[in-house]
């Protein structure tokens, strides 16, 4: 299977300190990749380096074949890459079908066309039924899914989901992890997901890279990583730190 | 070279009272997070009291600030306690708003009350000067500059050595953590305010027997404390101590190398430039 | 918090009845000096469109797209100068001054964006009023150009001709009239236009939040200096409208750090981010400054004879009250923002939706 995308030996300093070190992995088509680490790994810090929020202080990363590190992410983000926040970030004054369709603007600039996108990523998501609701009133469940719509409404390769099942009960979790299979069953999207549920994220990856104090700590199939000493010496670590 | 001393000795006099504008704003910022637009007004207010103090019961303008300064001092947590205190939270621009609301108020009543007639405060000394080494300094301004001083050391002394000064000091580092460390942040949000307001006045009361009394007079002053506590770093007290003196001193040298009138656009091209490739000022962290 | 259909899009359902009404609205505008010959109520009229139109352009920037300038006195003092200094200097007519001006504004909208935009919130307003500040005193400073703090007084408006037919004499108020009127349409015809667009649902992503909006395609620095284009352009026509009208420029008058915040007021107050705010802003604040300025509410308060005109607390009144007749601002600002932060129209919507409600 073709790659997707390239993380070469990223790394990210604030000032002296480094988030990310000397990260290197890659994705292929059509495949979800599990990213997972203890709080302050520096899993978002490498989201941020990925969609162009922050420059990395070394290394680069590849997409479809071409360097997009130090794209802005709006660039990247026509590239194909898309990215969700840990934090949802609805735009609280506008309605549900509003949000995506700022989403699909970003292939059309008939707002007849957009709207058609947005109320099919709706029904992905099944929010069809409420397109004229302010998003800033939306239960915390129903956010994380406008997220998604909003996301997949800019028509993405690759989409990153970055703890999209924080705070969420067991029902509405188990609605996202149905809708992350879900695309990847309807194909052409392939998916990198940040996430704490490790039951959820053996599910659901097809890969997982296990990010510890800013470093790559293991890669492998979700049996290889329940079974690998260090990774678990790691969460150990930090449970019982 | 007496010229370039010369100008530079004014300018650190100025400064000093422009310190105390800034130490103002930077407090206030600090522990509220709140960029005060009617700072200028609140000065505009302290020369009028000064002006009232002066006119009608003869109160020499440096004697009066022992009654400016607690007046002000009330007026500010007056102030935040009927209105900025409503705004904790609430978005930036409309916090600035409501404090571009209040100054407008401020002098529009004065100007209601005064009208808009400039009014001069002359006291026997207002234009006096004295020689040291050839260099003429203005005796206005001199006092005001010991006094300035006096004032900043006080202050010092108050946010290092007190409680009281070091809640109001990590209420401005961290209000959540401050708060859960018992300090009562309400308190000092209104303590911040006055004392903020108590220093802008007692500017005021200073500058007064040198510059024209008129209603208006706020606006200049108010974008002045923001050049400085925006030089300095927001928040920062010894940054907006050194942004006065730094504008004092820019503004006194490009008036005489450049010109009177272009003196506050090299003042505000530094301001721009500070914001733009030092946006967290000579001695603040970064919060942007 | 329960959800709420507060943002079902009016245009979709605008009803047969609104339609009327507005023909009719419109028509009575374009009738009204048919009617009316008062030359004060004309005057009312005139800066009731002005407002409107700084308004209406304050908006676009600050109300869509959630980057509260308040230094558009740049663009407005741009407009109001290029047009003058082209009419009282080289004859240009002010239809091409106007043009002129746009063209400056727009030259000093991409060097304020390219400057402040990359700067957020409280710090993006102090960088908007430094490059303003920097503008009014290099007209202050510029005495060749600008005629310095003297300003410029026009003393003869070129008659406007197409061939030999002359279109315009600008010898009554009724001119201005129809201008005014005129260009207030179109901003807010464009403003309508800007909302129904990709256009206005990138500005109000930007509004809402930054980041977002970026992750999702949007260039920031482009879609906020077209922003502040389209608001500069009528902030322009505003300023070469104002100047032609009052026929006086000085920088306190057009420069200065008052006429940005008026400008921001109009639009709070009246409620920001909708096409009719700025119109509702414009309706309260033209009349109630003008009836302070004029002494009108001074003679109202003798009529209800609480005090005498003669009285000590009469005379003051009577001398004061004009000069003060920005108080008003201050005091409709603080309320607002303290009881009603979505403005006037906000205001009114959330009552009759509660009545809606029961």
């Amino acid at each position: 299977m073709a790659t997707i995308l390239e993380i070469k030996h990223v790394s990210k300093f604030f000032g002296g300190l480094a988030a990310n070190s000397d990260v290197s992995f890659s994705l292929d088509e059509g495949m979800i990749m599990g990213l997972i680490g203890p709080n302050g790994a520096g899993k978002t810090t490498l989201f941020n380096c990925i969609t162009g929020y922050y420059p990395p202080s070394r290394g680069e990363v590849i997409f479809k074949e071409q360097k997009i590190s130090g794209l802005e992410p709006d660039r990247v983000c026509r590239l194909g890459m898309v990215r969700t926040w840990q934090k949802v970030r609805p735009l609280a004054k506008l309605s549900v079908i509003d949000n995506v369709m700022v989403g699909a603007l970003c292939r059309t600039n008939s707002l007849k066309t957009a709207r058609e996108l947005a109320m099919e990523q709706l029904k992905v998501v099944r929010m069809d039924n409420k397109p004229n609701f302010l998003a800033g009133g939306l239960p915390i469940g129903e956010r994380k899914k406008l997220e998604v719509a909003r996301a997949l409404a800019t028509q993405p390769q690759l989409l990153l989901l970055d703890e999209v099942m924080g705070g969420l009960n067991p029902a509405e979790s188990d609605e996202i992890i149905q809708l992350i299979l879900e695309i990847k069953k309807s194909g052409g999207i392939t998916q990198m997901v940040i996430e704490h549920d490790m039951k959820a994220i053996m599910r659901i990856s097809d890969r997982i890279v296990v990010i510890n104090s800013g470093e790559k700590l293991a890669e492998g199939t979700p049996q290889e990583i329940v079974n690998n000493p260090e990774v678990i010496r790691a969460y150990l670590g930090d449970f019982h730190a | 070279m007496t010229v370039l001393l010369q100008s530079l000795i004014s300018g650190i006099l100025i400064g000093g009272v422009y310190a105390l504008i800034g130490i103002g704003l930077t407090i206030i910022f600090g522990v509220m997070r709140v960029i005060n637009f009617a700072h200028g007004d609140i000065l505009m207010v302290g020369m009028y009291m000064t002006y009232i103090l002066f006119t009608s019961l003869g109160i020499d303008p440096f004697v009066s600030i022992v009654i400016t300064i607690p007046l002000m001092f009330l007026f500010g947590a007056f102030l935040q306690k009927l209105f900025i205190n409503r705004m904790q939270g609430a978005l930036p621009q409309n916090q600035i708003l409501l404090t571009i609301g209040l100054g407008l108020i401020m002098s529009n009543t004065m100007m209601l009350i005064f009208t808009s007639d400039y009014k001069i405060l002359s006291t026997s000394y207002s234009s006096e000067s004295f020689n040291v080494a050839g260099i003429s300094i203005s005796s206005p301004l001199a006092i005001s500059f010991l006094i300035t001083a006096a004032i900043t050391l006080l202050l010092y002394w108050f946010l290092l050595k007190t409680d009281t000064g070091q809640a109001i000091r990590a209420t401005a580092q961290d209000r959540e953590a401050a708060q859960l460390m018992g300090i009562n942040v309400r308190w000092m949000s209104i303590l911040a305010f006055g004392i903020g307001s108590a220093l802008a006045g007692t500017a005021g009361a200073l500058i007064s027997p040198t510059y024209y009394i008129f209603p208006q007079i706020g606006g200049i002053f108010t974008l002045k404390a923001f050049v400085i506590t925006v030089l300095g770093g927001m928040g920062s007290i010894v940054g907006a101590t050194l942004g006065g003196v730094i504008i004092g001193v820019a503004e006194s040298v490009s008036a005489v190398y450049i010109s009177s009138g272009w003196k506050d656009v090299v003042v505000f091209v530094l301001f721009l430039l500070v914001l733009l490739f030092k946006p967290a000022g000579l001695m603040g962290k970064s919060r942007m | 918090m329960k959800p709420t259909f507060a943002l079902i899009r009016t245009s979709a359902g605008t009803s047969p009845v609104a339609i009327a009404l507005g023909v009719a609205i419109l028509a009575g505008l374009f009738l009204f000096p048919n009617f009316v010959q008062s030359p004060y109520a004309l005057h009312i009229m005139i800066l009731f469109f002005l407002s409107t139109i700084q308004g209406e352009a304050w908006n676009i920037i600050g109300g869509y797209t959630g980057q509260y300038s308040v230094g558009h006195a740049a663009y407005f003092g741009a407009g109001a100068y290029t047009t003058m200094i082209l009419m009282q200097y080289k004859q240009i007519p002010p239809w091409y001054g106007m043009l002129a001006g746009i063209g400056v504004a727009l030259v000093v909208s991409l060097i304020i964006g390219s400057i402040c935009f990359r700067l957020r919130g409280p710090y993006f307003v102090l960088a908007s009023i430094a490059v303003a500040e920097i503008m009014r005193l290099s007209a202050m400073n510029l005495k060749d150009i600008t005629n310095g703090a003297e300003g410029i007084l026009i003393t003869e408006i070129p008659v406007f001709k197409i061939g030999e037919t002359i279109v315009t004499d600008f010898l009554s108020k009724v001119p201005f009239y129809y201008i005014g009127l005129v260009i207030a349409l179109i901003t807010i015809l464009v403003t309508w236009m800007v909302q129904n667009s990709k256009l206005g649902y990138y500005f109000q992503a930007i509004r809402e939040d930054q980041d977002a909006a970026h992750s999702l395609g949007i260039s920031l620095p482009i879609y906020k200096n077209i922003a502040l284009a389209l608001s500069a352009i009528f902030t322009s026509l505003s300023g070469s409208f104002y100047a032609v009208y009052i026929g006086f420029i000085d920088p306190p008058t057009v420069l200065a750090l008052d006429i940005s915040v008026q400008i921001v007021l109009i639009c709070i107050i009246g409620g920001i981010g909708t096409i009719w705010g700025p119109v509702i802003g414009a309706m309260v604040l033209v009349p109630l400054s003008e009836a302070l300025r004029s002494n009108l509410i001074a003679q109202m308060i003798f009529k209800t004879g609480l005090t005498s005109e003669e009285s000590g607390i009469g005379t003051f009144l009577k001398e004061n009250l004009a000069h003060a007749h920005a108080l008003i601002y201050g005091i409709l600002v603080v309320v607002v923002i303290l009881f009603m932060p979505d403005g006037i129209l906000g205001w009114v919507k959330k009552l009759t939706a509660k009545k809606g409600r029961g």
